[in-house]
């Protein structure tokens, strides 16, 4: 890895529980490279999520240690101002539901221009920066539109809004926790390709949280696999299909339903304790 | 947004009809004979007998009820007996104070309780939050004529900051223009007596406002505590937004959904509750009006009171249904079936 845009080094992340700190990250390391397209899988509750979050400090009673360094500067131990100059400026953040991430009673113009009103940017530029960027993600009329509210917008096109808040201005690495997950098969290979094109010419980094094997192959460099909050496997996406050296990434694996696979076959489901 | 309103309307309308008719049914079971308080104490049983012919008094119940309701109509809410003046010109000329005390108590439940429902909710669970919840509860527990009493041995008797009673110092004039001391002083350019007649208004609403702070301090907060709990909190924070930036702006619009509704409820409680204060305080006011009216057995005025205060409660409902429209878009899209309480939820 010669310039780590982003590296985690045993990450580990508890939150108070009723019988004392529970712990859900038990020491996780990532390395992200400027551009490159990181994919992070995991099923439910392997603690992908909360990974996610923990690398912007978004949960406020999570306790964290390790390191999480952007650039070489530890995010951990940053004070709270400089801290919030790296979240939406530097790390863009995609909500996995756009219906709840969206403040239902603010217009969706507002809420996309956020990001450079709060940093000074004039309301005018940051509006036409915003009206651009929406028209980029494909929202038709994105001027008229620009005023109205979440409600008037379908699942897809909320989803367009969340991404457009996260990239307005212009981070250098983009976290996807689960963008496609609330949305409909149609809908989700467009986000997931605007996603795509849209960090390509940006150069963003992407942290793709995702518990689809089906939609990383198309879009991540390389993957790493979570399973109770470690990090299990971690290598180019091309090698964990073709020879996962992990017991778990092969059940994950021969969990996808495949068209054209032998249907009468049963759905694998993954046996618990095979650590 | 016309359906809602139009249906708010509708709503207002079947109030204010339930109103009139318990009013009416107040005239029939309050006792004392109201032809004889007409009459005055000293009539003969002939003129009793003529006043109750003359108010219609001897009329069967129906027909009674039909012309109270045709009178109502035109604004005709009887004479009082004591003054002998319309009841509704005496209310009309009562009112204005007492809503003068009711703004300014509003004015400052809403400065003390949203601020500190917001705090308390941020804080949650620590020493802030629960010393906030003691003092608005004390607040509300402590009975308002003890606790006027206590601010008057205090703030007027003892340190002598304010006036203990009335509404503007003698050789203060200001012209009749609203009613409204205060506001006309200010009308009128008259500063001295604009900053007297405030003063006046201190304790009284301080006094008024107690028993209120509580409710909506608690509503605010539980209400803030689920925003913040959403994701579009997380979100505003994931942006890069200040703590103050992602609780005022972001979060506190949702959060005063609920607080509004209970808000417009507490300005027509408030009216009701004026009696107290306004006797304490010796003021003039609708709740004053209303104490003398009862003592003095008279009827038309008692009830005119409790009509007005009515209209006054479903006008100020009607008037939160146009700031909830603000406040939230999603009742603006035509044919909307949101309803208010599920608002502030997230979907």
């Amino acid at each position: 890895m010669t310039s780590a845009l982003l590296s985690v080094r045993d990450l580990r992340a508890s939150y108070p529980g009723p019988a004392g700190p529970v712990q859900v990250v038990h020491g996780v390391d990532l390395d992200l490279a400027r551009g490159e397209k990181l994919a992070l899988v995991g099923e439910s509750g392997s603690g992908k999520s909360v990974t996610a979050r923990a690398i912007l400090r978004l949960d406020t009673d999570a306790t964290l240690s390790g390191r999480v360094e952007l650039d070489g500067a530890d995010l951990l131990t940053l004070p709270p101002r400089r801290m919030r100059a790296v979240r939406g400026a530097r790390i863009g953040l995609v909500f996995q539901d756009p219906l709840a991430a969206l403040n239902p009673v603010m217009t969706i113009g507002w809420q996309i221009t956020q990001p450079l009103v709060i940093r000074g940017v004039p309301k005018k530029a940051a509006r036409r920066r915003g009206v651009e960027l929406l028209a980029r993600l494909g929202v038709r009329d994105a001027e008229r539109r620009f005023d109205d509210y979440p409600h008037q917008f379908s699942g897809g096109m909320r989803q367009r809004v969340v991404i457009a808040i996260a990239v307005i201005a212009d981070p250098d690495l983009l976290i996807a926790d689960e963008p496609t997950t609330s949305l409909d098969v149609r809908v989700q290979a467009r986000v997931l390709e605007l996603l795509h094109e849209l960090t390509d010419e940006r150069d963003m980094a992407v942290l793709l949280i995702t518990h689809d094997l089906g939609i990383v192959a198309g879009f991540a460099d390389r993957a790493v696999v979570m399973r109770h909050g470690r990090a299990v496997e971690t290598g180019p996406v091309d090698d964990i299909y073709r020879s996962p050296r992990h017991e778990y990434t092969r059940a994950l694996l021969a969990a996808v339903p495949r068209i054209g696979g032998d249907h009468t076959r049963p759905l694998v489901t993954i046996k618990e304790g095979g650590q | 947004m016309g359906r809602f309103l139009l249906r708010r309307l509708v709503t207002s309308v079947v109030v204010l009809a339930g109103l009139a008719v318990v009013t009416f049914l107040m005239t029939q079971v309050l006792p004392g004979d109201p032809a004889r308080a007409a009459a005055g104490r000293n009539a003969t049983a002939e003129q009793v007998a003529e006043v109750r012919v003359r108010l219609g008094l001897d009329q069967s119940l129906p027909d009674q009820f039909t012309g109270y309701l045709g009178r109502l109509l035109h604004g005709d809410l009887g004479t009082s007996v004591f003054t002998q003046r319309p009841v509704l010109d005496d209310v009309a000329a009562m009112l204005p104070a007492s809503v003068e005390l009711v703004l300014a108590a509003m004015a400052i439940n809403i400065a003390v309780a949203v601020p500190l429902g917001v705090y308390a909710a941020y804080r949650r669970g620590r020493a802030a939050d629960v010393a906030a919840r003691l003092i608005t509860l004390l607040g509300a527990a402590v009975p308002v004529f003890w606790l006027g009493l206590m601010l008057q041995l205090v703030f007027a008797a003892q340190l002598r900051l304010l006036p203990l009673t009335g509404q503007l110092a003698f050789g203060q004039e200001v012209p009749k223009i609203t009613g409204m001391i205060s506001l006309d002083a200010l009308l009128s350019g008259n500063w001295a007596a604009f900053g007297d007649a405030l003063l006046h208004l201190v304790l009284p609403a301080v006094t008024l406002a107690a028993a209120f702070v509580a409710v909506v301090a608690r509503t605010v907060r539980s209400s803030v505590i689920t925003t913040l709990d959403s994701d579009y909190i997380t979100l505003a924070r994931s942006t890069g937004a200040s703590e103050l930036r992602v609780v005022v702006r972001h979060g506190l619009r949702n959060a005063l959904v609920p607080a509004s509704t209970i808000l417009g409820m507490q300005l027509g409680w408030m009216l009701g509750s004026t009696v107290l204060v306004e006797a304490i305080f010796g003021r003039t006011g609708i709740g004053a009006y209303a104490v003398t009216a009862v003592l003095q057995n008279d009827l038309y005025a008692v009830i005119g009171t409790v009509l007005v205060i009515g209209v006054v409660f479903v006008v100020m409902n009607v008037l939160v249904d146009l700031v909830q429209l603000w406040l939230n878009p999603r009742l603006r899209q035509a044919g909307s079936r949101e309803r208010r309480p599920e608002i502030a939820v997230r979907a």
